[in-house]
């Protein structure tokens, strides 16, 4: 298949004086605004356990669907309201953060690795390499995900590190794919071709040379996969293939709570919300990143 | 793009958006029920679906059907029945009654349907449900004889699950053509399917028995709860079933809709690994079953749970099975003398286990009694960390290999048999593969039960099993389970107890 | 061009099969689909007669190579459950998923052309701002909570719309907004990027020159190439698609192959999934085909990549 993303290879704009970098944070404004957004985010989820007022996990079921403190019925213990056995769900949206970006970002690794090192063969070494990498390129992009993720969970049991490695096996080829193409580019310049010359060796000209010219479209990626991972995650526990109860995540107490819209719409409107805000945040971030790294990208 | 494309796109865009078509049935004439998965057959034999339990209902009959009201079996198109001997039961038949194709119903049909079920060579699902019957004579026109491997106590409850079909469609049609086209003898005639989408149904005016009200069924597959109750508050459905106990609330207070509940027979309960099928655990020591049983808050769930929705039963006997005993006294929440119990059997800190979960429309508002009642286990030490499956494929084929020891959540239906055989031999008797309880006591109990036919002695059986099951504590004992029903205000119907609707008993509502 | 051609159709018999083998080896390890044949209360000797009736008692590969060699001769076999061909029973269900599939895209190119196009003219103002947000807003939305938003606000309160079904084109607007509003993030992005790229070329510089109106040089000029990352994009999303289908499908109870793929795979009736995955798997593959092909014959540059 063919590939566009070859054409701006590595044209990296060079910032000149201070002049120009607070013009340009200016026009960043708001991929800095979302930054201090996220750093919110993370903070608390990383502080759940010192901010949040009550047990995630504790069930109380006399106190159940309690609506937010603000509605009549409400109780001011229980800010955002409780949940369908009545456990505390602001506590639960925190720890639930957690959950939601430890998903995010792990499997995100695990695909960008995958990705940056099979589209560094293929591009590198070219020829059977580059067409058996790309077969299986195409297959994973043609085969069903929700298969692939039913069997894995089928067979292994539907454990938080499990979710990681569907996710993150399933996403690979994205990288690979740019990765592949910008190798292709810059295997042809200058430096890379006196530096075979000198008789260095591939992986040098590999890890030296090529991957830091290719790694400024794989942060910007990585930083938007993020976001599309929480949004997988709930997708995955709408077909009821989420995260196991009762580890809160958000996707799967928005999966939990979408039959409680028409009476207790709390229940999944503030997971809902929270998965909003950060992937928001996350791709106006990304956005901004790309806009500073590389304003051609294509993504 | 140019902008001759955009206006290609958008006008096959608008082809497909006017492509429209409408049935020519009126809506008051016309009941919508909503299910959540389409039947892949109509050929109720040779499918795997509860579903299509329901559909043969509406359009076949059986040889015996069950009362609603006094949930006794009685006659349908078989109009009395007699043990001849332990082995023969002699049937005799209802006369002048037509299938839907005009053909009269006779006994050489009762036999063809039989031998079609029961050829192992054929891939009939129902093939188990009649294992025990041997043979099937045809006496004279409306006069069937069936001959059984051994005594089977069980034959007239059995008949209520086999639809009677026509010979002469087998015959001249064959398999591949029933699949699609039922021609039965019940209440109303299938006029369209569009797989996954609607059926339409048609009333039988040649029917035999009491005609139904409204003249048109319309079943529509709405795979999601969520969007069914929508539907149903917006007045696009009349009937679903299998309302959370926590969606109650939005269809009373609708204006559009009601809400029906009754008792079912299912009993929930968690199996608990007593035979050691999954290898050796605490649970084999009665103490800590018992002690498992006493921490359960199981009335307080019933009640701040499930709305009310749930019968207290003292062991997985529902009470509407035949054998039940009312006399023994459920397990009450004893958290000091569960703490007691385990101590004694050597865990006076508790300890940790796994308990497998799933969730499904059987058992209502089991996610949220499943946290519930963990909670409580764990109120008395028994610490559970909850491994759920949520898809009931891998769930049952966990059960059935016997890896889902030492605890998991089960429900079981009593494959609409109202009998405690049912229950007892399928999920208690050793060596079977839903049981993960062995004890030999109990096997001779429900095998004398199955041998004889004299209920008086049955029942007899039935309450030493009881007994010994609850006294040790076999497993984690909850409750039977009671159904819900969404129905359309304008319509007068309720849910009823075997779970199966019957759109022939569906009546307008007079305002 | 020939060559071209040669190779891609080689690749994509080798991607339909890898996809074959893959995902019949997964359907094998899932859970024995046995157990959703017997019933509750029968003999055990039911476990091994329907393992018998439908070939499980074969070794995998002798499975695989039945199916094989009876599916290159378009015969995928009958369904476990119904005894329907499934052939049939797919290509019954593929015409409402193609409707969804191009309303969607064409809700998802309604909204990212004007938007897209205003982003990039008005380049860093607060337009583009607004645009941007508005993108990534839809896409940080998980689809089903769109769609059952959307039933909640026109069915139910307004009674404006049909909650669900199949059928008149008001149960068409629910669905494709949704499925639109998954889409329509990527490719307004791709509409921007693509006409701030093409804006600065040399050729639209000459256009310019040449005394045209601004609006003249982005409409004829500029969309062509602005087009191309968007189509190769969302040929490539095709495959994600699917998986948005499969959520709009079974909220709207919209009567699509995706939903019937999905139940197949969760009652393991292996010969419906094994011919709907094929069958979409050669879709996608020769949908991105087309999509080289005619990238290729716009822009011969990228022949050289594939």
């Amino acid at each position: 298949m063919a590939t566009l993303e070859a054409t701006h290879a590595g044209s990296m704009p060079e910032p000149t004086g201070l002049q120009s970098v607070r013009r340009r944070l200016w026009r960043l404004k708001w991929g800095v605004a979302a930054g201090v957004v996220l750093a919110l985010i993370v903070a608390s989820a990383v502080l759940a356990p010192s901010i949040a007022g009550h047990d995630p996990l504790r069930v109380n079921i006399r106190h159940r669907l309690v609506p937010p403190a603000w509605m009549s019925g409400g109780d001011a213990a229980h800010l955002l309201g409780t949940d369908q056995v009545g456990r505390d769900l602001l506590s639960r949206i925190l720890y639930g953060g957690r959950v939601s970006l430890v998903v995010g970002i792990a499997a995100v690794s695990i695909s960008s690795t995958i990705g940056v090192l099979l589209g560094l063969a293929a591009g590198y070494f070219g020829r059977r390499t580059d067409w058996a990498i790309m077969t299986a390129v195409n297959i994973m992009l043609t085969f069903p995900f929700v298969l692939l993720a039913l069997s894995v969970i089928a067979v292994m049991g539907p454990s938080l590190r499990n979710m990681i490695l569907v996710i993150g096996v399933a996403g690979w080829p994205i990288y690979c794919r740019v990765v592949r193409a910008q190798t292709l580019a810059i295997r042809e310049r200058e430096f890379v071709l006196a530096g075979l010359a000198l008789g260095m060796s591939h992986a040098r000209i590999v890890f030296r040379q090529i991957l830091p010219n290719v790694i400024s479209p794989i942060v910007v990626i990585a930083t938007l996969q993020i976001a599309q991972v929480i949004i997988l995650e709930s997708f995955l526990s709408f077909l009821g293939l989420g995260i196991q109860p009762p580890t809160p995540a958000w996707g799967n107490m928005l999966g939990e709570g979408r039959i409680y819209m028409l009476n207790s719409w709390w229940i999944a409107t503030f997971p809902g919300l929270a998965i909003f805000l950060t992937t928001l945040v996350i791709n106006l971030m990304g956005n901004a990143l790309r806009d500073w790294l590389d304003p051609h990208m294509k993504l | 793009m140019s902008q001759r494309t955009v206006f290609a796109v958008l006008s096959i865009a608008l082809v497909f958006l006017f492509a429209a078509g409408a049935g020519a049935q009126t809506r008051d004439e016309t009941i919508v029920y909503a299910i959540t998965s389409d039947v892949d057959t109509w050929d109720p034999p040779n499918s795997v679906q509860r579903t299509a339990i329901i559909f043969g209902y509406q359009v076949f009959n059986h040889l015996a059907e069950r009362d609603l009201k006094t949930m006794k079996v009685g006659p349908a198109l078989a109009v009395s029945w007699k043990a001849l001997d332990d082995t023969t039961w002699e049937v005799k038949l209802r006369q002048g009654v037509k299938f839907h194709d005009g053909s009269p119903f006779t006994a050489r049909d009762v036999k063809a349907t039989f031998d079609r079920v029961l050829d192992p060579t054929k891939k009939m699902t129902a093939r188990g449900n009649h294992a025990k019957v041997k043979l099937v004579e045809v006496v004279d026109d409306h006069t069937v004889r069936f001959r059984t491997d051994g005594p089977y106590p069980l034959f007239v409850e059995r008949l209520t699950a086999q639809v009677m079909q026509s010979e002469k469609v087998m015959k001249d049609k064959g398999h591949d053509w029933m699949q699609e086209h039922p021609v039965g003898t019940g209440p109303y005639k299938l006029v369209k399917w569009t797989r996954k989408q609607e059926h339409l149904l048609v009333r039988n005016d040649d029917y035999w028995g009491p005609k139904p009200a409204l003249k048109y069924v319309r079943i529509r597959i709405i795979p999601d709860v969520a969007t069914q109750i929508a539907e149903l508050v917006s007045g696009g459905v009349d009937i679903i079933k299998a309302v959370a106990p926590d969606q109650m609330d939005v269809i009373d207070k609708s204006g559009q809709a009601r809400t029906s509940s009754s008792p079912i027979l299912r009993t929930a309960f968690f199996q608990i690994d007593q035979a050691g099928r999954t290898g050796k655990s605490p649970f084999q020591d009665k103490r800590v079953r018992q002690a498992a049983n006493l921490a359960l808050d199981a009335d307080g769930i019933i009640k701040h749970v499930l709305n009310g929705l749930g019968d207290r039963v003292a062991t997985a006997v529902n009470p509407m099975a035949f054998g039940f005993d009312p006399s023994v006294k459920p397990y009450k929440q004893d958290l000091a003398k569960a703490k007691q119990l385990l101590a004694a059997a050597g865990y006076p800190n508790g300890f940790d286990f796994r308990i497998r979960t799933t969730i499904g429309t059987v058992e209502p508002g089991v996610a949220q009694t499943n946290e519930a009642l963990i909670a409580d286990l764990g109120k008395a030490g028994l610490r559970a960390q909850q491994s759920f499956i949520g898809e009931s494929v891998p769930y049952i084929s966990q059960v059935k290999e016997g890896k889902a020891g030492p605890m998991f959540n089960w429900s079981w239906g009593y494959y609409s048999i109202f009998d405690a055989d049912a229950i007892l031999y399928d999920v208690f008797t050793c060596g079977q593969v839903y049981s993960y309880y062995c004890n030999k006591q109990l096997d001779d109990l429900v095998h004398a039960g199955r041998s004889i036919l004299d209920e008086k002695k049955r029942a007899e059986i039935y309450v030493k099993a009881q007994r010994l099951l609850f006294d040790d504590a076999a497993y984690l004992f909850k409750w039977g389970l009671r159904g819900v029903w969404g129905i359309s205000n304008r319509l007068e119907y309720e849910g009823p107890r075997d779970e199966i609707d019957r759109m022939y008993l569906v009546k307008p509502r007079k305002s | 061009m020939k060559r071209f051609v040669g190779r891609q159709v080689v690749q994509l018999a080798i991607v339909i099969v890898g996809i074959s083998i893959l995902s019949f080896s997964i359907l094998h390890v899932i859970g024995d689909p046995v157990v959703l044949f017997v019933q509750e209360g029968a003999p055990k000797e039911e476990h091994e007669r329907f393992r018998k009736l439908l070939g499980l008692d074969q070794p995998v590969y002798v499975q695989y190579w039945r199916f094989a060699s009876r599916a290159v001769q378009g015969d995928f076999g009958k369904s476990w459950y119904g005894d329907m061909p499934v052939l049939d029973l797919v290509m019954e269900r593929m015409p409402p998923t193609i409707y969804l599939t191009f309303a969607g895209l064409a809700v998802a190119l309604l909204i990212a052309f004007p938007l897209g196009t205003l982003a990039a003219l008005r380049r860093h103002t607060i337009v583009d701002t607004f645009c941007t947000m508005v993108a990534v807003g839809g896409q940080a939305m998980p689809i089903f909570w769109l769609g059952i938003m959307l039933i909640i606000i026109f069915a139910v309160q307004l009674r404006l719309l049909p909650a669900s079904g199949y059928g008149t084109w008001q149960h068409f607007l629910m669905p494709a907004f949704t499925l639109g509003a998954f889409l329509a993030p990527i490719t307004m992005r791709l509409v921007r990027s693509g006409l701030i790229d093409v804006m600065s070329t040399e050729y639209i510089k000459t256009a310019r020159a040449k005394g045209l109106g601004e609006r003249m040089v982005v409409a004829k000029h500029a969309f062509r190439n602005a087009c191309i990352p968007v189509i190769t994009v969302l040929g490539l999303q095709f495959g994600q698609l699917l998986g948005g289908a499969v959520v709009t499908e079974t909220v709207f109870a919209w009567p699509g192959v995706a939903t019937l793929t999905v139940e197949a795979i969760r009652n393991q009736d292996f010969p419906v999934v094994q011919c709907a995955v094929v069958l979409l798997a050669l879709i996608i593959v020769t949908v991105n085909f087309i999509v080289d092909l005619v990238v290729g014959l716009i822009d011969p540059r990228v022949r050289v990549g594939a």
